[in-house]
């Protein structure tokens, strides 16, 4: 079961869980607002890239993979600046 | 005589693993709601204050566990099509099973979240983030119901790209949950 590829992408998924809880309760006392938003959207983006490789095969279409990481990068790349501006605006 | 049409050629849609409609319908879903939380964030940038005052009547560790929930309501689902095409049609139904439950554990929750929110009398008016929160949980969570319908008819119909489709459909639902959650739950 540990050499399972669906088995290790859960474990990982349930790492970067705990790794984005660490995050959340360190919070504002440990990190500046961008790069505690930034590493919560990189676990995000992790996580679904996981999900898309893993869960739902794209490992067997690497041009997809790469494209979706590519675009969902992107994206929260445009959510963490929304969420930097909101800062600059208080 | 006239040649032979030429075969068309194994297009880049071709690589795509299972169904064409079905990653359609991930895009589709996929540009919905990211759509949604790029919308959230906006309006955020206008009140950060409110939002950040609103965020805090929410519950993220209960949302922490949904996300545990549904990640792996997604392997027991991802697990059930390798057991359907290793012809262990009993163990993949089982898998199927225990995903739809899990998936009716993270409902219970989010009635729950939703239960304690209408008792503080928190509604789609007190506040733009409340909008933004219940209409995208809410469409998440009726995602979430029309997935676990689709996965007891894939159980049902147990044929390998049934069960590929019905998966499929669920894991967008994670998909969606492991973006939704950071935006919603800690940054908004």
């Amino acid at each position: 079961m540990t050499s399972n590829p669906l088995f290790l992408a859960w474990l990982t998924l349930m790492s970067l869980g705990i790794a984005a809880v660490l995050v959340t309760a360190g919070g504002a006392e440990f990190f500046s607002p961008v790069l505690f938003g930034g590493l919560l959207l990189l676990l995000a983006w992790a996580k679904a890239r996981i999900i898309l490789s893993r869960y739902l095969g794209l490992w067997q279409a690497p041009g997809w993979l790469s494209g979706f990481s590519w675009v969902i990068g992107l994206f929260c790349v445009l959510l963490l600046c929304l969420y930097a501006v909101a800062g600059l605006s208080r | 005589m006239h040649a032979p049409a030429p075969k068309p050629d194994a297009g880049l849609l071709d690589d795509l693993p299972g169904e064409l409609m079905m990653w359609v319908l991930i895009v589709s879903e996929l540009l919905v709601f990211g759509a949604g939380l790029a919308a959230f964030l906006s309006v955020r940038i206008s009140d950060p204050a409110g939002f950040a005052a609103a965020r805090a009547a929410l519950d993220p560790a209960l949302a922490g566990i949904n996300t545990v929930v549904l990640i792996t309501s997604g392997f027991l689902a991802a697990r059930s099509l390798d057991l359907r095409l290793g012809l262990k049609r009993a163990a993949a139904r089982w898998h199927l099973a225990g995903a739809m439950l899990l998936g009716a554990v993270f409902l219970a929750i989010k009635f729950q979240e939703y239960a304690a929110k209408a008792a503080e009398g928190i509604s789609t008016d007190t506040h733009a983030f409340f909008t933004f929160y219940y209409l995208l949980t809410g469409f998440h969570a009726a995602h979430v119901v029309a997935g676990i319908v689709l996965l007891g008819l894939v159980a049902w119909k147990d044929a390998p790209r049934n069960i590929e489709a019905g998966a499929a459909f669920w894991h967008m639902v994670d998909l969606v949950w492991v973006l939704l959650f950071p935006v919603i739950y800690v940054l908004g």
